[in-house]
Formats: C-alpha cells, structure tokens, sequence
C-alpha cells in the first residue's frame, strides 16, 4: 500500500482542517491472535472535529477505535503495534495509567447500556471514581452532564428511577451524558445510532454536532449519510487499512482513490 | 391445498398433542402428590402441630423438628451462600475461558450430582467424629453438623446459579464500566452483580428449596432430638428426619403427622419457589 501515501497523507489532512492534531496515530498494526486486522494505519485526528470513520463490515473500523482506550485490552490474545500519541505520549505504552487514559478518552457503544441504578446514579458512577466531589457540586455536574446530553429536560423529575426504565433513545444519551460527565478529551463512538429509531438517531447527531466544540469526536459508522452529515473528516478503511482519509465533502464528492469511490456509491461493501 | 403443507399441519397437530399431554401429566402427578398429603395429614393439621414437641408422641406436635430444620438450613445456606457467590463470581469473571476456570465448573458440576447421603458420611467423619473425640463424648451429633452437610449440597447450586447469572450480564456493560476508568473488583461488586442480582438470590432460593427436603445427610449429622434444642452443637431434630421416623412407626396417628410435616415442608418449597419466580420476573427489565 506504498501508492496510498498521497491520499492518506495525515498531515495533509490535518493540514487542510487547519487544527492540530489531538490523536497521531503511526503505523498501528493489530492482531488477534494471530490474524492481522490492522496493517499500519497512521493518521492524524484534529482537535475539536468530528472524525467519521467508515468502511465495509469487518475492515477494522471498531477495531482502531477500541485501541484508541485500549478497551481491547480486557480480552486475552489480542495486541497492538505502534503508536498513538494523545498530548505528547503514547498511550500504548505499557506505563501509560488505564485510569488515566479512560479519564481523558470516553467512549460510547453501540448498544446503549445503563447500569443497573438510578438515573442519577448512572451518571454519578463515573465522576466518583476520578474526583471526591461535594454532595452540591456532584449534583450540578450531574445535571450539566445530563443538559450537554440534551437528557435534562426529560429525566429532571425522575432522577431516583431505575435507568433501564428509559427509551432506548434515552439510554443512549444517558450513556453520552455518563462519558462526557468525566470531562474526557477525547469521545470514541462505536455506532451510535445503529440500535435506535431514526427520531432518536437525529436527536444523536444533533447532539454530536453540539458537543464538538468541546471534545474530538471519533466516530464510526456504517451509516455513510450519517458520516457525511456529522463529520468534518472521513477516514475509508477496508481489509484493515486505511485506504483514504479527508475532509468529509472531498471524500464524499471527488474521492483521491478508486476504493473509496466505488465504496460510498454503493458498488461494494 | 398442497401435499407439504397439509403433512406440515398433520405433523404439527400431533407435536401440540403430545407435548401438551406430557405436560398434563406432569401436572396430574404433582396434584395429585398435593392432595395426597394434604388429604393424610390433614387430621393432624392443627395448632398443636406448631406447638407441641416430638417428645408427645402421637399426642405431639412437630415444634422442635420446625425449629430444628429453620436453624439447620440456615447453618446451611448462611456458609454456602458468600462461598458459592464468591466461587461463582470468579470462574464467571475471573476464570472464564481459563484452564483452572473450566476444571474447577467442571468438579462443581460432579459435586452438583453426588449423592446427599454421602455429604452426611463426609461431615460425619470431620466434624461428629473429632468432636466426639475431643469432647470424650459430650458432644456428638450437633445441628451444626447437620447445617455443614447441608452446606455442601447447596454450594454448588449456588456457585452454578451465580456463574450462570453473571455471565448472562452481556460483555458491554464491562466494557462500559472499564471504559469509564474503573477497576474490575469494583465493576463486579457494584455493577455486575448487581445486574445478575436477581438470578443470584434465585438461586439461593432455590438452593434453599433444594436442602429443606434433605433427609440422608441429616441422620449422621444432626441425628434428631425429641426435646425443643436451640443451640446448634446439641442434636437436633429436623422435619425430613421426623417423616422418616414416624412413616416407619406402625401408628395411624403417627402417620398423620408424618404426612401433616411433609405438607408443611412441600408448602414452604412451593412458596420459596413461587418467591424466587416473583423476584425474576419483578426485575425482568434486562439489557437486551
């Protein structure tokens, strides 16, 4: 993949979003046990953007994005090679604190998944763990959690409720409201939408239209009208490389490769 | 109408005869078991059964061998239960997929099927006989002893239950946890097990179901006792023991009562079961 360089040229894009980078990812390989599912990815993620990344199912997509936590590395057998420079230091260096690392990038997954407690609770959880907050300002970070989520408005009265109680569309900003409540840098998310109705799924992306001017946003997809409508850039992976990656309406109307092309018109994938 | 289809009819027609049969006459069976011992024992359903002790003989109660066998199971179900959740909790979360993990299930699955008699053998000879030893004599078979028999049969239901239950909890809501940044022993203390609660007090209960109606491990261990005894290292009665006793007695009034305890322990399983079903089906609200 020597002939990739030019469109994949990382400080290209990050060139052309004008921001410096907050994730520099280089030459990133992984394996699970044994199979080779990322072959050398380098990238460059730019502050305060909406990164999308999309490709065809099983081309590595969610696969980069649980390393940018190291989530993957619950699992036995699995292994990442390389490095992803987040501020200065490469967090897949084996010195770098998990707690750390999980304070600065939050993620959310595809399902929404509460804990099984309270409303309020669900969004405390987290908070509790990094900080020792007073009872008034646990509450006011809670609430400020819930209102970045766009949740405030629903749950305000029902706050002692078992959280499981919520619509599926509310779980998930519940699960937004429980990331962001940490006060991370850096957001992950893993399909976000792909569980909920379209109603909720706009309510997302409005809302990650909002949270970007506080966080870097990463976001894969394989819903390609919704990386074209939440994204500033869009990286195109297949068969665990990273075939081109843009500035979102470069790469939705004059694609730099072939692959890409025939991707997002619907000819494969 | 076309061949396949109405074989498809022929054949599902009879799938829904039979099982529904079968299951009629599951339930026949437990009905009829019902009212069995409700109909021989309902002569000696009667204030006196709670009140009076074994020591009366037919003009007894059955008092002590209740007491008895509410000290024992508890004895029993309060050492199964923190080792059998915390067994469970680490071949579920600790040990899943491991070579240590699946040989340990493995032997909980054996001792899930070893015969209960052998469980009061076992007991017999750790606890009764160095008892009887050290104390010359004074003190033998104990209530205790019997709860430690009992101990070992409910143990693996709960370790099985509680290693089940948490690895239903589906693999996100760990990942969620971890990925807030907060560690496993606090992820399994507050989070999973909390979400599997529900299936683990199931299956005490159940547990608890499952020991009450034991006889065999009980006749080395507690032994039984015709007097009220409250402290567990005396000897002491239990209703499966009484039942077993009094059925091989020849007397009718005798029988009455044996059948009046059997009613007695098979309403408090009925209701021990009927109380875990509620429980389950309270929290149904589930992450899928």
């Amino acid at each position: 993949m020597t002939d990739s360089a030019i469109a994949t040229n990382p400080a290209q894009a990050a060139a052309a979003s004008a921001v410096a980078p907050k994730l520099t990812v280089r030459d990133l390989h992984f394996y699970y046990s044994g199979f080779h599912a990322l072959k050398g990815i380098s990238m460059d993620i730019p502050e305060k953007k909406v990164t999308a990344i999309i490709g065809p199912s099983g081309c590595g997509k969610s696969t980069l994005l649980r390393i940018f936590n190291r989530i993957y590395a619950i699992y036995p057998k699995l292994e990442a090679k390389g490095e992803i420079v987040l501020d200065g230091e490469n967090i897949l260096d084996p010195g770098y604190s998990m707690n750390r690392l999980r304070g600065k990038v939050g993620m959310v997954f595809q399902k929404p998944v509460p804990f099984p407690m309270t409303i309020f609770e669900n969004v405390a959880y987290g908070i509790r763990h990094h900080e020792k907050l007073s009872k008034t300002d646990m509450t006011a970070r809670v609430e400020q959690a819930l209102r970045s989520a766009a949740l405030w408005d629903e749950v305000k009265d029902k706050l002692k409720q078992n959280a499981l109680g919520l619509s599926g569309g509310q779980q998930q900003r519940l699960c937004i409201a429980r990331a962001i409540a940490l006060k991370p840098e850096v957001l992950l998310l893993d399909e976000p939408t792909s569980a909920l109705d379209p109603i909720a799924t706009s309510r997302i992306e409005q809302l990650i239209e909002e949270l970007k001017s506080q966080f870097t946003i990463v976001i894969v997809t394989h819903n390609m009208q919704q990386a074209a409508r939440v994204s500033d850039l869009t990286a195109f992976m297949y068969m665990g490389e990273l075939i081109e990656f843009d500035q979102t309406e470069k790469i939705f109307t004059k694609p730099g490769r072939k692959q890409t092309e025939d991707y997002i018109t619907g000819r494969f994938g | 109408m076309s061949s396949p289809y109405l074989r498809r009819r022929i054949t599902n027609a009879l799938a829904m005869v039979m099982s529904t049969l079968a299951t009629l006459v599951g339930l026949a069976f437990l009905a009829w078991i019902l009212w069995e011992t409700l109909r021989q024992g309902i002569s000696a359903l009667d204030l006196k059964l709670f009140t009076k002790i074994t020591a009366y003989g037919e003009s007894g109660g059955l008092a002590n061998a209740m007491v008895g066998s509410l000290i024992i199971n508890f004895i029993g179900i309060a050492i199964a239960t923190p080792i059998g959740v915390l067994a469970g909790t680490w071949l579920a979360e600790y040990a899943d997929r491991t070579r240590l993990g699946e040989s340990i299930r493995f032997l909980n699955d054996i001792l899930l099927s070893a015969p209960s008699i052998v469980m009061g053998l076992f007991v017999y000879t750790i606890i009764v006989l160095p008892t009887t030893v050290l104390t010359h004599g004074s003190t033998t078979f104990s209530g205790f002893a019997g709860g430690v028999a009992l101990a070992l049969i409910a143990l693996p239901v709960i370790v099985r239950t509680t290693d089940e239950m948490l690895r239903l909890v589906p693999s996100t809501l760990r990942e969620a946890a971890l990925s807030l940044g907060v560690p496993q022993w606090k992820l399994t203390l507050q989070i999973l097990i909390r979400a599997a609660r529900s299936g683990i007090i199931t299956g005490v209960l159940l547990a608890l179901a499952r020991i009450s109606g034991e006889t065999a491990p009980l006749l080395f261990t507690a032994f039984g006792n015709n007097y009220m005894a409250i402290n567990p290292i005396e000897k002491m009665s239990s209703l499966p023991q009484i039942i077993y006793q009094y059925a091989n007695d020849p007397g009718d009034a005798m029988h009455a009562l044996a059948w009046a305890g059997a009613f007695v322990i098979t309403m408090f399983v009925l209701l021990l079961s009927l109380a875990s079903r509620l429980i389950l089906s309270r929290t149904k609200v589930s992450h899928d």
